[in-house]
């Protein structure tokens, strides 16, 4: 058996490491594959940086694994499942839709959490049950409705851009070397 | 192979290619279990075919999590043991039924054409 070169285990762990979401008896197939992959087009001949260019980086390999086992869950999810997975997905994918999904999801359970607990309060202090507040309890009943509105949009463009992102990133990795 | 025309072309390529890969594959298995290599090999030289490994690996492996493709291991003369693909029960059925859709698919292109000359 002969031994990896170098470069090729460089490459072989860089698409490790961005296969770090798959399981890691199904991740070390993968990589066995590819492996297996080089070894067979070296043999037959071809150049092992012809073979690594038509990969393509190895980063973009593994979301390409990513993509059809994420996009394509085996099992049906839940619809909140596949939302969870896809927000995970994306954070990590790139710091410009990290910062957005972060920003976005902070602020929207920031908000909807301040709503509700200021309508709750302003409407026990108008029953009577608690009178802790500050402010005005009708200063807090028409906050309220609009910072849980607030909260409950930021959510929704989360989700949207989430959905937006895995469409934008089903059609990228459609394109494949011509 | 920069101006806008040609790029277009490519992308669309890549679209239609990537919708026939599924059933070309399951085509190809159905013929005989086969290893990666050789299956991109077997692609690759029909021309218009030719998809590239980034893009027929992960399609495999998520043909198989889609209970289409079955893997079984075999001992390689040029290194570690290769994992091979064949076809199962669903896959079977799953290509008769994509190659009955692309038939009628493609008359209809064709069809569609001649009736329509530019």
């Amino acid at each position: 058996m002969t031994s990896t070169h170098p470069v090729a285990a460089r490459y072989l762990a860089e698409l490790e490491r961005g296969l770090s979401a798959i399981d890691p008896a199904e991740r070390a197939e993968i990589v066995r594959e590819i492996a297996n992959h080089i070894a067979d087009a070296q043999a037959a001949g071809r150049p092992l940086e012809e073979v690594l260019q038509v990969l393509g980086p190895a980063g973009a390999l593994a979301r390409a694994y990513a993509v059809e086992t994420i996009l394509n869950p085996k099992t049906p999810q839940s619809h909140w499942d596949r939302t969870l997975t896809l927000i995970g997905f994306f954070a990590i994918a790139s710091l410009p839709s990290f910062v957005l999904i972060v920003t976005l999801g902070a602020v929207g359970f920031a908000f909807v959490v301040a709503g509700v607990a200021a309508i709750g309060a302003a409407l026990a202090s108008f029953a009577g049950f608690v009178d802790i507040m500050d402010t005005p309890p009708g200063y807090a009943l028409a906050v309220g409705p609009f910072l849980l509105a607030g909260g409950i949009a930021a959510l929704t463009a989360l989700v949207y851009y989430v959905r937006f992102l895995a469409r934008l990133a089903r059609r990228t990795l459609a394109r494949t070397r011509t | 192979m920069s101006d806008s025309s040609s790029r277009g072309i490519g992308e669309w390529t890549s679209q239609v290619r990537r919708g026939l890969l599924e059933l070309c594959l399951l085509r190809l298995l159905a013929r005989a279990p086969s290893y990666g290599y050789e299956i991109v090999t077997a692609l690759d030289a029909h021309r218009p075919l030719a998809s590239g490994e980034n893009t027929v690996y992960p399609l495999l492996r998520r043909l198989k999590h889609d209970g289409l493709l079955a893997t079984f291991s075999q001992e390689s003369p040029s290194g570690p043991p290769r994992q091979y693909y064949r076809l199962t029960v669903a896959g079977r059925q799953r290509l008769e039924a994509l190659t009955t859709e692309w038939a009628a698919m493609s008359e209809a292109v064709q069809t569609f054409l001649e009736e329509n000359p530019s």
